[in-house]
C-alpha cells in the first residue's frame, strides 16, 4: 500500500515513516505543509495520504489539504491525525461521505500496529473514527428521553465500535462473539434508536454519527 | 402681555395719579399743612414706594414683598391728602397719616421674602395696624382740628382733648413698645445673616430703622412733652426719612445683583485657570457666594445618584433646617447639585447665574469624576489580569515540574534499565521498555491536557464555532448551540468569547442544577453577543466566584460588557457583548 506523509514536523514525519515502512507500508513521499502535499499527492496518486490537521498554511492546513483531496481523488483514503480528539473535526471531515476517511488521535503513531491497521482499513475504503471520539459522542448527555440508555451494555460496546467504523467481522473478533450475534445486536441497536437498516457500512457509520451529533 | 404685567401697569398709572394729588394740593392750597414738605417729599414718597414695589413685585411675582411696598406708596399718598383745605379731603388724609408707616412696620418684618415668619411678629403687625386704622381715626373724632388753625374736623362728634391725649398716649406708648420690638428682630437677623445678605439688609434696615428710630423719639418727645420746635423738627425728618426707603431698597437690590454679577465673572475667571484639585470648583464657588457650608455633588447618569468628588455616594439633604439644594442643568440634563445654605436662597438670579455659569465646568468635572472612576476600575482589572496571568504561569510550571518531567524521568530511568538488560535477560528488558512506552502515553496525555488549558488548540485551528461545539460535547449537561458566526473573528475576541461560554457551562455544571443549557452566539457587523442560559435554581451571586470576575475583566479590556442575570428559581443568564469586526 502506498502513501504520501505530511506533517510539519521533520522529527514525527521521519519517525512515523520508518515505523509505517517496517510494518510493511510503502511511504512514497513526504510533506511539510498542505500545498506540498497536494503536490506530491498529484505526483504520486498514492493508495492513502495521511496528514496532521496542524500544518501550514494557516493553523488548519492539513484539514484544508484533507478536504482538498476528498473533492479531487474520491476513492483516496485519507487519515488526519489530530492533537486533540474532537468531534467537530471528525463531523467536518466525514461529511456527506465515511468512505475511505479516518481521524485519529496523534498519540495512535506510537502504536504501530494499531496505526498501521487504521491506514489499511482507510486505503480499503473502511472509515476510521478515535475510540476517544466516539466515547465522547456516546456519552455525551442529551436532553430529553434519550433511547440511547435504553440499549443494553453489550449494545453499547457494538453502537461505539460501529462509530469508529469497525465492519460486523471486525466487532465479532473484538468482542469474541459470532458475527450473526453482532447482527443481531445492530438490529436490536438500529431498532431502539429508531435508525433505517443498511447494509453498507459507510452509511451506516454515518447514520449512527448523525444519531449521535443530533 | 399676560395678567399681571397688565395689572402691575395698571397700578403704575393710578401710582403716577397719586403722586401728583398731593403734589397738586400743596401748589393750591396755601395754608395747607405741612404744605412745603408734603410739596416736596409727598410725590417723592409715592412714586418711589409704587415705583419700586411695582419693580420687585413684577420680578418676584411669588413674593408679597413688592406689593407691601406699592401699599405704602398708595397709603402715604392718602396720608399726604391732609394737606388739602378742603376739609373731607384733608379730614380723609388725616385719618390714614400713620397707615404708611404701619404697612412700612409690615414691610420691614416681612423682608426680604414679603412673608411673616411666626405668630408674634403677625402679632406685632396686627397692634401696628389696629393702631394706625382704629385708634387713629377714633382719636381723630374728638380732635378739634379748626382750633389749631387746620380745616375744619367735618368727623367731629365732641370735641374731648382728654380723649385724644388718652388715645394718642396710649398710641405713643404701645408704638414705643413695637419700635423696641422690631429693633430687637432686626438686629437679632443683622447678626444671623451672612455677608452677601448683610449687604442686601443693610440699606433697608438702615433707612426702615432710621424711620423708626425718629417715629420713636418723636413719640418719646411728644410723651415728655420736649419743646414743640423738637416735635416739628422730628416730624419732618422721619416724614423726610421715610421718602429715602425704596431709594435704600433700589441699592441694596443693585449692590446684589453687581454683586452676583462680579461673583460670576469673579468665577468665569477662575475656571479659566488651572484648577489645582477637584476641590478647586467646590472652594471657588464656596468663596462666589459667600457660603463656607456650601457642597458640591455630580449626577451620574447611569447609576442615576449623586456622588461627590471622590465617587462616593451622596444624599440630597432635606429641604429645611437652614439647608437647601440648587440643581445645576447644562442642556436640560441633569450634571450636579450645589448644597448650600438656605438664606443665599434669598438671591435666586445671583444662585441662577452661578448655577448657570458652574454649568460648564461642574459638567466637565463630572466627567472628570467618572473618568477617575473608570481609570481606577481599569487598573483593578489589569492588577487583576496581571495575577490571573501569574498565577496561570504558577500553575503551569507546578504541572510540568511535579507531573510531566517526573514522568519522563521515569521513561528516562526505564529505556536506561532495558538498554542494560537487553543482552542478559531480555524479558526484563521487554517489560521495562512496555513500562516506558506506557509513561510516555501519559506524559502525552497530560501535555494535552495541559496545553488545552493554556489555549485551546481547537479555537486556534477551527475557530469560535467549532470550539464552542466541541466544549458542548465534553459538557456534563445537554447544550444546545445555536451560532451564527460563520467568519474567523480576531484571535483575543474569539478567545474572550470562548471562555466567557467555557466558565457558564462550567458553573452552570457546578450550581446550578440545570437540566438543559442554551447557548446563543450572534455575530453582527461591529459586536459578537453571547447568550449562556440555563434552566437552573437562579440566584447566583455576581460578587461571588472569581472566574466571574476574570471574565469580566477580559471581556471589558476588549470595550466589551458582561451581564448576569439570575432571579432565584428562574434559571441564570450570562450575557456578553464584545465589539469585534
Amino acid at each position: 500500500m502506498r502513501i504520501v506523509l505530511a506533517d510539519d514536523s521533520v522529527l514525527l514525519r521521519e519517525g512515523a515513516a520508518r515505523l509505517l515502512t517496517e510494518a510493511g507500508l510503502e511511504v512514497v513521499a513526504q510533506a511539510g505543509d498542505g500545498e506540498e502535499l497536494l503536490a506530491q499527492i498529484e505526483e504520486h496518486r498514492p493508495d492513502v495520504a495521511i496528514i496532521d490537521i496542524r500544518m501550514p498554511p494557516e493553523t488548519d492546513g492539513g484539514l484544508w489539504a484533507a478536504r482538498e483531496i476528498r473533492s479531487r481523488f474520491p476513492k483516496m483514503g485519507v487519515l488526519v491525525l489530530s492533537q486533540y480528539a474532537r468531534p467537530s473535526y471528525a463531523f467536518e471531515l466525514l461529511g456527506e461521505t465515511a468512505e475511505g476517511v479516518g481521524y485519529l488521535l496523534k498519540d495512535r503513531i506510537a502504536d504501530v500496529t494499531e496505526l498501521a491497521d487504521a491506514v489499511r482499513r482507510v486505503g480499503r475504503g473502511e472509515s476510521v473514527l478515535d475510540p476517544v471520539v466516539v466515547s465522547q459522542l456516546v456519552g455525551r448527555p442529551r436532553s430529553g428521553a434519550d433511547p440511547i440508555d435504553d440499549l443494553t451494555e453489550r449494545e453499547r460496546e457494538v453502537l461505539a465500535l460501529i462509530a469508529e467504523g469497525r465492519s460486523n467481522q471486525a466487532i465479532a473478533e473484538r468482542l469474541f462473539i459470532t458475527e450473526r450475534t453482532v447482527e443481531k445486536h445492530v438490529t436490536g441497536i438500529f431498532d431502539k434508536l429508531l435508525l433505517p437498516v443498511t447494509p453498507d457500512d459507510h452509511r451506516r457509520v454515518l447514520a449512527v454519527l448523525a444519531y449521535l451529533r443530533a | 402681555m399676560d395678567s399681571l404685567k397688565r395689572a402691575l401697569w395698571g397700578l403704575a398709572i393710578l401710582g403716577l395719579v397719586a403722586g401728583a394729588v398731593p403734589l397738586a394740593l400743596a401748589l393750591v392750597s396755601e395754608q395747607g399743612h405741612q404744605r412745603q414738605l408734603i410739596a416736596i417729599v409727598g410725590p417723592v414718597t409715592g412714586w418711589a414706594f409704587v415705583g419700586t414695589g411695582l419693580y420687585v413685585w413684577w420680578r418676584r411675582p411669588d413674593s408679597n414683598f413688592g406689593a407691601l411696598m406699592t401699599a405704602v406708596g398708595f397709603s402715604s399718598c392718602l396720608g399726604a391728602l391732609r394737606v388739602a383745605t378742603e376739609p373731607t379731603i384733608f379730614i380723609t388724609g388725616l385719618v390714614f397719616i400713620a397707615l404708611p408707616y404701619a404697612v412700612l412696620y409690615h414691610m420691614l418684618l416681612a423682608f426680604p421674602t414679603g412673608n411673616v415668619r411666626n405668630r408674634f411678629e403677625w402679632g406685632l403687625i396686627a397692634v401696628s395696624y389696629a393702631s394706625a386704622i382704629v385708634a387713629h381715626p377714633v382719636q381723630v373724632l374728638f380732635q378739634d382740628t379748626g382750633r389749631s388753625g387746620l380745616p375744619e374736623n367735618p368727623l367731629l362728634i365732641a370735641v374731648g382733648p382728654e380723649v385724644v391725649a388718652i388715645i394718642s398716649r396710649l398710641r405713643f406708648g404701645i408704638g414705643v413698645l413695637l419700635i423696641a420690638a422690631l429693633a430687637v428682630i432686626l438686629i437679632g437677623r443683622w447678626r444671623e445673616a451672612g455677608p452677601a445678605h448683610r449687604r442686601r439688609l443693610l440699606p433697608v434696615v438702615m433707612s426702615g430703622g432710621a424711620v423708626f428710630a425718629l417715629f420713636g423719639t418723636w413719640y418719646l418727645s411728644v410723651l415728655s412733652g420736649a419743646s414743640p420746635d423738637l416735635q416739628e423738627w422730628l416730624e419732618r425728618a422721619r416724614v423726610v426719612a421715610l421718602a429715602t426707603v425704596p431709594f435704600g431698597l433700589l441699592a441694596g437690590l443693585l449692590h446684589s445683583r453687581m454683586a452676583s454679577a462680579t461673583a460670576v465673572s469673579d468665577l468665569i475667571t477662575r475656571f479659566g485657570d488651572p484648577i489645582p484639585d477637584g476641590r478647586g470648583l467646590r472652594n471657588a464657588l464656596a468663596e462666589g457666594l459667600e457660603d463656607p457650608s456650601l457642597e458640591l455633588a455630580y449626577w451620574l447618569p447611569h447609576e442615576r445618584r449623586y456622588v461627590d468628588i471622590d465617587g462616593q455616594p451622596v444624599a440630597i439633604p432635606e429641604d429645611g433646617a437652614g439647608r437647601e439644594t440648587t440643581f445645576v442643568e447644562r442642556e436640560g440634563r441633569p450634571v450636579g447639585a450645589i448644597f448650600h445654605d438656605a438664606r443665599l436662597t434669598q438671591e435666586p438670579e445671583r444662585l441662577r447665574a452661578v448655577a448657570a455659569a458652574v454649568a460648564l465646568t461642574l459638567d466637565n468635572e463630572r466627567l472628570q469624576a467618572e473618568l477617575r472612576a473608570r481609570l481606577d476600575e481599569l487598573s483593578a482589572s489589569r492588577a487583576r489580569i496581571l495575577r490571573a496571568a501569574h498565577d496561570e504561569r504558577k500553575r503551569i510550571e507546578r504541572n510540568l515540574h511535579d507531573g510531566t518531567q517526573q514522568r519522563l524521568t521515569s521513561v528516562a530511568m526505564e529505556l536506561g534499565m532495558a538498554k542494560s538488560r537487553l543482552k542478559l535477560d531480555p524479558l526484563a528488558a521487554d517489560e521495562a521498555l512496555g513500562q516506558a512506552r506506557s509513561g510516555l502515553t501519559v506524559a502525552l496525555a497530560e501535555l494535552r491536557d495541559l496545553s488545552q488549558g493554556i489555549h485551546p488548540g481547537i479555537l486556534t485551528e477551527r475557530g469560535l464555532g467549532a470550539a464552542v461545539e466541541d466544549l458542548a460535547y465534553a459538557s456534563a449537561l445537554p447544550v444546545s448551540v445555536t451560532a451564527t458566526v460563520h467568519t474567523r473573528l480576531d484571535e483575543p475576541v474569539e478567545a474572550a468569547a470562548f471562555y466567557v461560554v467555557a466558565e457558564a457551562l462550567a458553573n452552570v455544571t457546578k450550581h446550578a442544577q440545570a437540566s438543559n443549557v442554551a447557548v446563543v452566539m450572534d455575530h453582527e457587523p461591529g459586536s459578537l453577543t453571547l447568550t449562556i442560559s440555563d434552566d437552573g435554581v437562579g440566584g447566583a451571586d455576581p460578587a461571588r466566584g472569581t472566574g466571574l470576575n476574570g471574565l469580566a475583566d477580559r471581556v471589558q479590556a476588549l470595550g466589551g460588557s458582561l451581564e448576569l442575570r439570575s432571579e432565584l428559581g428562574n434559571g441564570t443568564t450570562l450575557s456578553a457583548v464584545i465589539p469585534c469586526a
